[in-house]
């Protein structure tokens, strides 16, 4: 048993209702804090994929493999998204 | 509508504020850290005021709470930072009182807070569920045990297993100078927030002392650094699997899909049986209730899912 089924009272719904609405501000900020990231996230993304060409990349515990030129990925067309 | 990706949130940057909800006594403060939309269901930094007293009683929602600084009483014990309390929907705790105040999480899992003073547990409590233990002195650290595992360096200790759904909960570490070259996304929601220390992801950069995130399934998430370490708690809502790649530009269809075409390969068989015949709301024999048709998306052979099915009336004898 998860929760019991139980009436929410008028002030538990006023509450939850100012809370969302706070929260969809909180995620408009994340999401426009992390869009002004991209500049960096871009550099961190270079140094990733250069590094698993030449440590590897890890595919479990210690375990890890070099990754070859030709599997390096494509940035697809389409915006960067890392907050969805 | 579930839980919206919260990630990156840091508390610090945020003051503490009354704790109004109807039912609770005064003195309790809170900061929100994720809440869904739909049942309630949250996720508080709370602080305790010092003197703060509440009745015996429970609440209509499972929920869990970790104490971070100072200590909380429970009946005649004292519970200090690493305290971990797992207590079902409608199991009844003792007086809880925070003498000279404390700081901790409060995770509400599956609807909005709530308490209700009582001296006894709800008709529908499992009270065989519920857990207390002391994270700090009474666990040890252990490795991961998943397969694929995380890199080393990153240490747990399991506060609560849910052997229906796999969620978890739990403490982990990570060692100073931990990293992990790989990136990572889950079948589940997770979610975890710093207690010390600073960690880097690719995506979202740095997450400090006070830093939080709610992660829905199938976010790319690494790589991972960590330069001085950092100790943190986690909590996922079903099992947990490492899905790895290095591809940093995939989104959410991309690794579902890929998750998907993964069970496709690992369990053929049940993924034929799932897509066949209605196979796809299947009963778990040990469990004899959360299951009735139509509880669970499912279709009729047809595809589609978005359909509801009449309250079936019980037979009269």
């Amino acid at each position: 048993m998860k929760s019991i089924p139980h009436k929410r009272s008028r002030e538990v719904e006023a509450w939850l209702k100012r809370e969302i609405t706070e929260q969809k501000a909180r995620y408009r900020k994340i999401v426009a804090e992390q869009d002004a990231l991209a500049p960096k996230r871009d550099k961190w993304v270079a140094e990733f994929l250069q590094r698993i060409q030449t440590r590897g990349t890890h595919v479990h515990f210690n375990m890890m493999r070099k990754v070859g030129p030709e599997e390096i990925p494509v940035r697809p067309k389409r915006k960067f998204r890392v907050v969805f | 509508m579930a839980r919206p990706h919260i990630e990156p949130f840091v508390d610090r940057d945020v003051p503490f504020r009354k704790f109004t909800m109807p039912g609770f006594p005064k003195g309790m403060q809170y900061k929100m850290l994720s809440l869904d939309p739909d049942n309630g269901a949250c996720t508080m930094t709370v602080m305790f005021e010092p003197g703060y007293r509440q009745p015996p009683g429970m609440s209509y929602s499972e929920y869990e709470l970790f104490i971070m600084t100072g200590s909380v009483t429970v009946g005649d014990k004292v519970h200090g930072p690493g305290s971990y309390f797992m207590v079902p929907a409608g199991v009844t705790i003792g007086a809880l009182a925070a003498p000279r105040g404390a700081t901790g999480l409060l995770f509400y899992n599956y609807g909005e807070p709530s308490f209700v003073e009582s001296d006894s547990d709800h008709p529908r409590a499992e009270r065989n569920k519920f857990a207390a233990v002391n994270a700090y002195d009474d666990m040890q650290w252990t490795s991961t045990n998943f397969f694929p595992a995380t890199a080393p360096g990153c240490l747990v200790k399991v506060l609560h297993f849910d052997e229906r759904t796999q969620a978890f909960t739990f403490l982990y570490c990570m060692t100073p100078n931990f990293w992990q070259d790989n990136i990572s996304y889950h079948d589940c929601a997770e979610e975890a927030y710093h207690i010390w220390g600073t960690s880097w992801m690719m995506q979202f950069g740095d997450l400090p002392t006070g830093g939080y995130f709610y992660r829905p399934p199938y976010i790319n998430h690494g790589a991972f650094g960590c330069k001085l370490g950092t100790l943190a708690i986690g909590r996922t809502d079903s099992r947990l699997y490492n899905h790895f790649h290095f591809n940093p530009w995939t989104n959410i269809e991309e690794n579902r899909e890929r998750a998907a075409n993964r069970i496709q390969h690992w369990m053929p068989d049940l993924y034929k049986w799932i897509n066949t015949h209605g196979h796809n709301h299947p009963v778990d024999f040990e469990f004899d209730h959360g299951h009735a048709h139509g509880d669970m998306a499912h279709h009729h052979g047809d595809g589609r899912v978005e359909h509801s099915h009449k309250k079936q009336r019980r037979r009269k004898k």
